[in-house]
């Protein structure tokens, strides 16, 4: 980003930033992090601690619970910056930048979207025209919430995209609730969880359904 | 009908005491609410404020609810007070479900108490305390301005904008629940094109709420319905499904399970034609099974079945082969044989049978072709000169045309014949006059008909997946049945054509619309249909 670019794009509106400060703040790497305080040369972040600003560097820009972007300099001092899409999750801050700091730090990054996998095995006697659905606690278990792909005679697929640390929990479906499937004994089954975790994949197996032994 | 009447009246009136019970033991109000359904995040800006059931009341720039662990996190200028006690940080972390109180000052560090507020004590950063989620109040479920939250059972929000909003018009007042029950998951109302739920009143195990139902046929409906739930062992769910046009049904299903091998179930329904109840019980050993099943109708026939089920065992090549005997009875109130001249003689009429089942594996064929298929026959004796007999067979192919076009075919066959040894005329007359169809066309082939049936079914679907992995698809499908007696109007429509798009407009709402036309049935060249869903 050039220097003309970046020194419109910061937040500039009670204080002055030298032209050191937005060079350095060119070179430095972005962090994409959610403050729930900035006090005076103190900004709180969320799960990870405290971090000192930047000398010339304010809270104007910063609300907390919102998310932005803060760059280090040499000192490991923070200066916000408008959030990009390229800025690293906070998990990636040095830990010496901290000047308050956890034993652990949390992963508090639940604005990624990631893709959950539910692959749904249908047993034999399955008429071969009937969609299969997933009914989730997100619609209150609609049976027929969401129509799954079909994969090939016996396979059914469908991706979600949920946020990271969702759990969705769910049962599968033809359609309507007499349907809904059935374990091995022929009781109802305790719902399956689809994890909202990157790559996370569920396998089902439907041992019987309600209207179908 | 009374009966199921009087079954609604009473779970009604045991729920609303339970949902009554379950005030809200936190409320949280702010400029702007938004709901994440799928991590069960609510996060409050714009002079945000918590209200906790015990007087303790907080305030911040933004608080975040975490429905999952039932933990709160006060962003900024946080302050939190409980009677003339109060305190204030830069951050404040507490639980809804315990007296736990961190504080966290920029300068000083953590310092922890309780919701009574006395001296803090210095402790230990527990980083997990203080995560607030970042997330895009443009991918929200709900947006609020009110929320009124019963742990670990639901959330009212007051008002409520949902993505699919029209014009963005909130509705002004909406119950989410996120019980866990799995009963939850029961509904005694019958599948809907369309079933939006709203709920009115909920607990941790009861909700009552109104659907707003679309469906062919009898068209726009509205339903009332109440669940009743014990974990994951037992519910009770009753309803009143009320079309605006047609008559209305009630209905109920019951599910309790009894230990690890016995599950008893109930469920009838009511119309202003007369009302049907079941009562069942099934029972599992190891893999084998066994089902008791009573049937009752007003009309005064009942049925009775007592069935055992073997496993399913391998036969050869990774098929599998399974045996179902079956001892019951039919009854009917005046005679079940109405066509004999002493027809009250045969009141009840008892019957077994022997199912067998053969089921092939998912076989890999060349060209990445799969295919999968099934066999079935059946026959069933009755305890006077009868016998029925059915043969079936499915079968579902699949084969990739190219990298995200699949085609699909599939194959549904089933032949009876009711045998009445010596007496086929008599139970099968061939009609002094012919039948007519509903539009007044004469069917002529029913006078080929003494007891035999056919129902054969093929479909071929079309399915495109413009990116694998996403959540967009296509298919178009043409379904064909060839039923013998098979007539327009009665029976399935001889041809089915469908078009369906999957996709999603926007992160946090999905839509899956279809359009349908029956082709030569009900006397007309076709009749569409649309489906439609809204999805989160």
């Amino acid at each position: 980003m050039g220097r003309d670019a970046l020194a419109a794009t910061l937040e500039l509106r009670d204080h002055a930033m030298t032209h050191a400060l937005i060079a350095a703040a060119a070179a430095a790497t972005l962090f994409r992090v959610v403050p729930l305080a900035c006090e005076g040369d103190r900004l709180v972040v969320a799960g990870a601690g405290v971090l000192r600003l930047a000398a010339g560097a304010s809270c104007a820009a910063v609300t907390p619970g919102r998310a932005v972007a803060i760059a280090l300099d040499a000192d490991n001092r923070a200066t916000p910056q408008k959030l990009t899409p390229d800025a690293l999750p906070a998990a990636k801050i040095p830990r010496a930048a901290y000047v308050l700091a956890p034993a652990a730090a949390a992963d508090a990054d639940e604005t990624q979207l990631v893709t959950s996998t539910i692959d749904v095995t249908v047993p034999p006697r399955t008429p071969p025209g009937d969609d299969v659905y997933i009914s989730t606690e997100r619609s209150s278990w609609s049976p027929s919430e969401v129509r799954m792909d079909r994969v090939d005679a016996r396979h059914f697929r469908l991706v979600l995209q949920l946020h990271r640390g969702a759990r969705v929990a769910f049962r599968v479906t033809r359609g309507s609730f007499g349907t809904t499937e059935r374990n091995a004994a022929r009781a109802l089954p305790a719902a399956h969880v689809a994890l909202g975790e990157p790559d996370a994949h569920v396998v089902v197996v439907v041992a019987a359904w309600g209207d179908i032994d | 009908m009374r009966n199921a009447v009087a079954f609604i009246a009473a779970a009604c009136a045991v729920a609303v005491p339970c949902a009554a019970s379950a005030r809200a033991s936190a409320v949280l109000d702010g400029g702007t609410i938004v709901f994440f359904s799928d991590t069960l995040a609510l996060v409050a800006r714009d002079g945000a404020t918590l209200s906790l059931s015990d007087g303790t009341r907080a305030r911040g720039d933004a608080v975040y609810v975490d429905l999952k662990s039932d933990r709160v996190v006060i962003a900024g200028h946080a302050r939190l007070a409980r009677g003339t006690a109060s305190a204030a940080a830069d951050a404040i972390a507490l639980d809804l479900r315990s007296e736990r109180v961190d504080l966290l000052d920029a300068a000083s560090g953590v310092s922890r108490t309780t919701r009574a507020l006395g001296a803090p004590a210095a402790a230990e950063f527990d980083a997990a305390r203080f995560a607030f989620p970042d997330v895009d109040d443009r991918n929200a479920f709900i947006k609020s301005k009110h929320a009124a939250i019963t742990p670990h059972a639901d959330v009212r929000f007051s008002p409520a904008a949902f993505p699919t909003s029209v014009g963005g018009v909130p509705v002004p007042s909406y119950l989410y629940t996120y019980a866990t029950g799995a009963g939850f998951a029961a509904s005694s109302l019958s599948g809907a094109t369309f079933d939006q739920p709203y709920g009115l009143w909920g607990s941790p195990t009861s909700l009552t709420a109104l659907h707003a139902r679309w469906d062919d046929g009898p068209g726009a409906a509205l339903a009332l319905q109440q669940q009743i739930v014990s974990g994951d062992d037992a519910y009770v769910s009753a309803s009143i499904d009320a079309p605006v046009r047609g008559y209305a049904v009630r209905s109920f299903t019951a599910y309790k399970r009894l230990g690890t091998r016995y599950t008893a179930s109930a469920d009838g329904s009511a119309t202003i034609y007369g009302s049907t109840e079941h009562a069942g019980l099934t029972a599992a050993f190891g893999l084998a099974g066994g089902a008791l099943d009573y049937r009752h109708a007003s009309s005064g026939f009942s049925t009775f079945d007592a069935s055992l089920r073997t496993p399913d065992r391998p036969l050869f090549g990774g098929a599998t082969w399974r045996l179902k005997g079956i001892v019951g009875f039919d009854s009917l109130r005046g005679g079940l044989l109405t066509q004999l001249p002493d027809a009250r003689r045969y009141a009840t009429v008892w019957r077994h049978g022997l199912d067998l089942q053969v089921a092939s594996p998912l076989i890999h064929a060349p060209l990445k072709a799969t295919l999968s298929s099934t066999f079935g026959a059946q026959r069933t004796w009755y305890a006077f000169p009868h016998h029925f007999d059915s043969l079936s067979a499915s079968a579902s192919a699949s084969r990739p045309l190219l990298r995200n076009v699949t085609l699909f075919a599939g194959y549904q066959g089933q032949w009876s014949s009711d045998v009445f040894p010596n007496a086929q005329a008599i139970f099968y007359p061939t009609p002094a006059t012919p039948v007519l169809t509903p539009d007044g066309t004469p069917y002529y082939g029913y006078t080929a008909f003494s007891g035999a049936r056919t129902f054969r079914s093929q479909n071929v679907d079309l399915q495109f997946t413009p990116n694998r992995g996403g959540s967009t698809a296509f298919r178009l499908s043409v379904i064909h049945t060839a039923d013998f007696p098979q007539y327009n109007g009665y029976g399935r429509p001889q041809w089915e054509a469908r078009a369906d798009a999957k996709f999603r407009p926007f992160p946090n709402v999905g839509i899956d619309v279809g359009r349908v036309y029956d082709f030569a049935w009900g006397g007309t060249r076709w009749q569409p249909r649309w489906s439609f869903a809204i999805t989160p």
